[in-house]
């Protein structure tokens, strides 16, 4: 007989039944249950395949640092791949599946990857790399051929490619003291802090708290420990200076003493409750921290030791007294240390036999002797195990004598009939997140473990964390912490009392048995001693290069249970203490993080927009919308059948052709207040300012301190200390920040103030021939005659009832109006102008068109503002002002910046009447085979329907001097090549009579 | 890592935009050393230990804050801002300093 | 006066929503006030300002940074150095600040269409704003009147507590429907009525 059921015993509700699959294969389990758990009462031994040799494992651990039980969830179409058996709650409805097997878990066809052994050893990835150094698969083309195989056998579970439908959510959390696990040092630690008054998170990763009181025999204050703890949580629960946390993994520990935190909301459940995430990401501020992490039980290292059937002596205890299930009938084990004896009581008492205990040590203590005869067990004192039978499962070990100092193996082998092997190899405290918050690990001798290093931000350590494997130890140092993180001096009330089996905390130090047999180390990544070894001999002597090597302690291990024994061979084979080899840091995750729960709201229908007043009349109006940054725009107004091409020719040409109107509410509108405004301005803007008069508006250049162009825009004078500032959409944010930085660091002198009005105004440019008739149809309050209402001016009035301002300013080259309202207001101006501009044939209009009518006129924007570009590059020379300096002008004028070979504005015509592409190259003359010999690039194209032509602006070499000559685009990756004429950026009505009209 | 701004309280580096050195030394705008202006558009120095640094609290109350930070343990040692005349009604008490 | 849009339209749905068959734990409204309204005051100039506050609303500002106070009505707060937004029912305030703060004091800049106010209040309220911004919601760290500037990723919004289970969050008016949106999704757990 194999794994079973326990008939009393654990926390499991045996009245409640839960149904579940495994491989397709329907299972039942109990509340409270694990996967591993529930599993292995059914009698599964096998769990997975391991990562190269395709080995069959079992389950090594009950929990998070389960190397080898790794299973892929399903969830509708959703898989989530790699998750420990042991770390998987069942609920009903529940699908998993085993992983890296082929075709199936029992029998897989890459097992005989372990013939191969010698391949795949340690480096095989790199060695494959190099191939051999002549021949058709010579260097990496070996490696491209070897690939393909290799990572179809090795490997972890697959990822899936549904869209995960579930809710992942982030939460920001503050705190006095966060307490790290909840075993009696946490709980403790929590108390303390709590009845100090501090405001308390407590996180364990497991959903019950309690930690070792879960599984542990013991006692607290005269009750079973679990009770103890369960009472202890109930008073932690009813205080509102307490958060809970369970299921929930700190799982990386930042700057500051900020750390990372996964809670695992809902995957217990079989449906979350409405609005419920799957995942929270918390992000804690803690003023100083408890780390109570517990220890992990570490494998020791001998042939065999991955068999199905050999998992760790404290796990088999947990899956007794926790979960009731008994891992075998005839356990025997295999220790260096004293607490596998503890297991080998709580299994006999659990109703296993215990066969045996080989324990390295040759003289054994009177205690463990006495726990011996109590578990019936035979010792097998200056023993070892040195092989393991059976297949998919346990059926026997051999055992020798074994002399420790020099770890010889003499005598007869002997066989022990088991079905189940246990084996404690010593204990590592869970130093992860000591590690990761900054200071270097410290080597105990005496414990043959890193302990936690001295802090080096606000934390304190308590229990087995620290290397005090004892409760008592645990709950005295867990209360100090507690009491100390809080900011509270010692109490002298009594500790509560501990009653629990005695045993030396200090393992024998070995950790490996040198037989013949491939011996892991690391389970998940299946790294042998050999390995280890083999990269030592091949020249690897740090244990950073040991680990990128071998895979010694990557991937979602992290080196759990592997560091140990990994560096105590390594130091072995270097000839050299542990602590002259190091340790490797620590870095988070602690254990595997969901991407989604870092991408937390910031996806799909949540991600932050900008929508403009009048976004709703666009949609309601036939507008296709387009994102500019997180802002949404209108692309075109398309009509039924048009292409996006023929919707924006129409709506450019109506626009010259009658009128047209486009929302410009997404310009960047800073508020230029003070009665240093205008002073400011001069020294931003390249031109004058303070010279402009009230009630009228300029168009301004401003420039990076580097000297190369950095934004435009106009600036409207609204009173004698009042500006209004408009930039471009792209730049509104980038520009504030310039002003602010110049008015607080540079010019502190200066009163002046700038504030972000871009929200407070809508605004709707009008153009065209017909634009002032239709403007004067609606306005009121003021005339908009040439004489009321000059280019550059602006007047205030009305427009259906509500306030607006109207500047006379163009972009398309028509004459032309900005109207601006109250973003309140927005839509109702706008209503009130289309109606108006009925009669006249006014279109809407959207980015396609504004943009082919900029092209026309040959205004620049951010494609050609691309900060590389000077003011003379772009033809702007005549707004850099001689009478003042400005911010730039002192280096525009170095050499490079004035050199008559840089890239400088032109006009294109496509001379084969086809469309030209933006980002393509322009070169003198073509070579198709082999482009090369650019002299420049298109910035911005279109078709132009005022030209009839297909017209780009370029950035070209030389610029000005090569009007009227040709030149050839040549495009190679969408293969378009053509004759081009270089001519002005001005296309269309150069000298702006339209405008001025 | 996190920066406490004098009127804010502590926050999330994530709040801030780093506005850089903050030993640079603008010249006379009206200066034609150009040695000077080179110096102050492009040379950084770079150091191994305490740096002076120019953060916005972009994401906050907007002000800009001279920080000296350890760029070998992201240590922030002061704080204060850049401007000097913000009186002391607009910090916040040290109590306050959660 | 012509009533302004609200920008929340299409998604501002009144009645009870998410998970509220165990309670609603959480209100939401856009309070829409008749103005908003930046002040500032140039260095030294602090105290007159803060003056010029209590004479028009009536409202006298505690000290310290973020300091704030709200009368049901009217309301102020702290956000900047030097820097205060104030609030009110009535329409009309900017123009009322315009006279009494001159320009020797300081600055005033409308924004009464430019920022949209979201009141969220219940007992889960602070829960739900911590699933946004990393300040501290308590109420010891941000007592009742106070005001914080903090940015949810791109949004700015400036907070706040108008009573012990409420804040009033400013945000820039062409986020406030794509911000509404999540403020409504992360309230979902809580159940959340819309009034």
């Amino acid at each position: 007989m194999s794994p079973r059921r326990t008939d009393t015993g654990g926390r499991i509700d045996r009245l409640k039944t839960i149904r579940f699959t495994f491989d397709g294969v329907a299972y039942t389990g109990h509340a409270g249950d694990t996967l591993a758990s529930a599993l292995l009462a059914k009698g599964v031994t096998l769990f997975g395949r391991s990562f190269k040799y395709h080995r069959p494992r079992g389950l090594l651990t009950a929990g998070v640092e389960e190397p080898n039980a790794l299973v892929t969830v399903l969830k509708g179409e959703v898989r989530e791949p790699n998750i420990p058996a042991t770390m998987v709650e069942i609920h009903d409805g529940l699908v998993a599946i085993s992983q890296n097997r082929f075709p199936s878990l029992a029998w897989d066809v890459n097992a005989v990857n372990q013939l191969g052994g010698k391949i795949l050893s340690a480096g095989f990835y790199y060695k494959t790399f190099m191939g051999p150094v002549i021949g058709p698969l010579k260097g990496t083309r070996f490696w491209m051929f070897c690939e393909h195989f290799i990572r179809r056998a090795a490997g972890l579970g697959s990822a899936g490619s549904a869209k995960d439908p579930a809710r992942y959510e982030r939460m920001n959390a503050f705190c006095d003291v966060l307490v790290v696990g909840s075993g009696p040092a946490g709980l403790m630690a929590a108390k303390a802090a709590a009845d100090h008054g501090a405001r308390v998170i407590l996180a364990d990763l497991e959903p019950r708290f309690g930690g070792s009181t879960n599984w542990s025999d013991e006692t607290i204050d005269g009750a079973p420990a679990a009770d103890w703890a369960r009472r202890t949580v109930t008073q932690l629960e009813g205080r509102d200076n307490v958060r809970l946390l369970p299921r929930t993994t700190v799982w990386g520990y930042y700057d500051n003493n900020t750390l990372a935190a996964l809670e695992r909301v809902s995957d217990h459940k079989e449906q979350p409750a409405k609005g419920e995430p799957r995942h929270r990401y918390w992000a804690i501020r803690a003023k100083s921290v408890v780390l109570a992490t517990g220890a992990f039980e570490r494998p020791l290292v001998f042939p065999g030791n991955d068999r199905p059937g050999v998992m760790l002596a404290h796990a088999a205890e947990r899956y007794a007294n926790e979960f009731g299930v008994l891992p075998g009938e005839r356990i025997a084990l295999f220790t260096n240390n004293d607490s596998a004896y503890r297991a080998a009581v709580a299994l006999k008492k659990a109703g296993a036999a215990i066969v045996a205990i080989a324990d390295v040590r040759s003289e054994l203590s009177a205690e463990m002797r006495k726990l011996a005869t109590e578990a019936e067990a035979e010792i097998f004192g200056g023993h070892a195990v040195v092989a393991t039978e059976g297949g998919k499962a346990l059926s026997g070990i051999k055992v020798q004598r074994f002399e420790m100092v020099t770890g010889a193996l003499t005598g007869e082998e002997r066989s022990i009939h088991a079905d189940c092997l246990l084996m404690s190899g010593g204990w590592s405290p869970t130093i992860h997140l000591a590690s990761q918050a900054g200071a270097k690990a410290e080597w105990n001798a005496a414990r043959q473990a890193f302990l936690p290093p001295k802090p080096t931000q606000q934390w304190i350590g308590a229990g087995a964390f620290t290397g005090s494997f004892s409760t008592v130890e645990a709950i005295a140092e867990g209360r100090a912490a507690g009491l100390a993180a809080a900011g509270g001096t010692g109490t002298p009330t009594a500790l509560p009392t501990v009653e629990a089996v005695a045993g030396d905390p200090d393992p024998a130090p070995v950790c490996e048995i040198r037989a013949k047999g491939k011996s892991f180390v690391d389970f998940q990544h299946d790294v042998t001693s050999e390995d280890v070894r083999l990269a030592h001999r091949e020249g690897f002597v740090s244990v950073e290069h040991l680990k990128r090597y071998t895979t010694l302690g990557m991937a979602t291990d992290q080196g759990k249970s592997s560091n140990v024994p990994g560096l105590a061979i390594m130091a072995e084979a270097l000839g050299k203490p542990i602590p002259e080899v190091g340790t490797t840091r620590f870095r988070p995750p602690f254990a595997p993080v969901s991407i989604g729960s870092l991408a937390a709201e910031r996806f799909g229908d949540l991600r932050p927009e900008r929508l403009t007043p009048m976004h709703d009349w666009h949609l309601a109006n036939g507008a296709t919308m387009y994102s500019a940054g997180l802002w949404y725009r209108p692309m075109i107004y398309g009509h039924a059948g048009e292409t996006v091409e023929q919707a924006y020719v129409r709506e450019a040409r109506a626009t010259r052709e009658s009128a047209g109107i486009v929302d410009v509410s997404t310009l960047g509108k800073i508020a230029v207040q003070g009665p240093d405004a205008a002073v400011f301005l001069d020294r931003v803007y390249t031109n004058m300012f303070s010279t402009l008069a009230f009630g009228k508006a300029r168009y301004g250049l401003m420039l990076r301190e580097d000297g190369l162009a950095f934004d435009d825009g106009t600036t409207w004078r609204l009173g004698e200390q009042d500006f209004l500032m408009t930039t471009t959409t792209a730049n509104a944010g980038k520009v504030m920040q310039h002003l602010e930085y110049f008015l607080d660091v540079i010019w502190p002198e200066l009163k002046v103030h700038v504030t972000s009005v871009t929200d407070e105004w809508a605004g709707a440019a009008i153009g065209g021939p017909k634009a002032r008739q239709i403007l004067a149809a609606c306005v009121t309050g003021t005339a908009v005659d040439n004489a009321t209402l000059p280019f550059m001016g602006i007047v205030r009035g009305e427009i259906a009832g509500v306030p607006v301002m109207i500047c006379r300013l163009s972009f398309s080259g028509e004459m032309a109006f900005e109207v601006y309202s109250g973003a309140g207001h927005g839509t109702r101006v706008w209503e009130a102008l289309v109606e108006a501009g009925k009669p006249f044939g006014l279109v809407t209009y959207g980015l396609e068109a504004l943009g082919t009518m900029r092209i026309e006129k040959g205004h620049v924007t951010g494609a050609e503002i691309d900060g590389r570009t000077t003011a003379r590059d772009l033809h702007l020379d005549w707004m850099l002002s001689k009478k003042k300096p400005f911010i730039g002008s002192a280096m525009m004028d170095r050499e490079g910046l004035i050199a008559s070979d840089r890239l400088e504005l032109v006009g294109l015509i496509a001379l084969d009447n086809r469309p030209l592409n933006g980002g393509a190259h322009i070169v003198e003359a073509l070579d198709e085979a082999n482009p090369h010999g650019s002299i420049g690039h298109i910035t911005a194209c279109c078709y132009s329907p005022a030209l009839g032509k297909h017209i780009a602006l370029a950035l070209v070499e030389g610029g000005k001097a090569r009007h009227g000559t040709r030149a050839h685009v040549s495009d190679p990756l969408r293969n378009r090549f053509g004759p081009v004429e270089i001519v002005s950026n001005h296309f269309y009505d150069p000298e702006g009579t339209r405008m001025h009209g | 890592m996190l920066i406490t701004c004098p009127y804010c309280g502590p926050r999330g580096v994530i709040e801030f935009t780093y506005q850089g050195d903050g030993n640079r030394e603008r010249p006379d705008p009206a200066s034609q050393n150009f040695e000077a202006w080179n110096a102050y558009v492009y040379d950084r120095l770079n150091p191994a230990g305490d740096h002076n640094e120019i953060w916005q609290h972009s994401g906050g109350c907007r002000a800009h804050l001279r920080v000296v930070r350890n760029t070998l343990t992201h240590e922030i040692s002061s704080v204060a801002f850049v401007r000097g005349d913000h009186g002391s009604a607009a910090r916040r008490k040290a109590e306050d300093k959660a | 006066m012509v009533e302004r849009q609200s920008p929340l339209e299409p998604e501002f749905h009144v009645g009870s929503h998410g998970n509220f068959e165990h309670g609603v734990d959480i209100l939401l409204t856009e309070t829409r006030p008749g103005s908003i309204v930046q002040l500032a005051a140039w260095p030294g100039e602090e105290k007159r300002l803060i003056a010029a506050i209590r004479s028009v609303t009536g409202l006298a500002l505690p000290d310290g940074a973020g300091g704030g106070v709200n009368d049901g009505v009217k309301s102020v707060f702290g956000f900047a150095p030097g820097k205060f937004t104030a609030a009110d029912d009535a329409e009309g305030l900017a123009a009322a600040f315009a006279k009494a703060v001159t320009p020797e004091i300081g600055t005033v800049t409308d924004l009464s269409h430019g920022r949209t106010a979201i009141r969220i209040a219940g007992p889960k309220a602070e829960w739900v704003l911590a699933k946004f911004f990393a300040i501290d919601f308590a109420l010891p760290a941000f007592p009742v009147g106070a005001g914080r500037s903090t940015a949810h990723h791109d949004v700015f919004a400036q907070i706040q507590r108008t009573g012990a289970d409420q804040f009033d969050i400013y945000v820039f008016r062409s986020f406030a429907r794509s911000f509404w949106k999540a403020l409504c999704h992360a309230s979902e757990e809580v159940g959340y009525e819309v009034q």
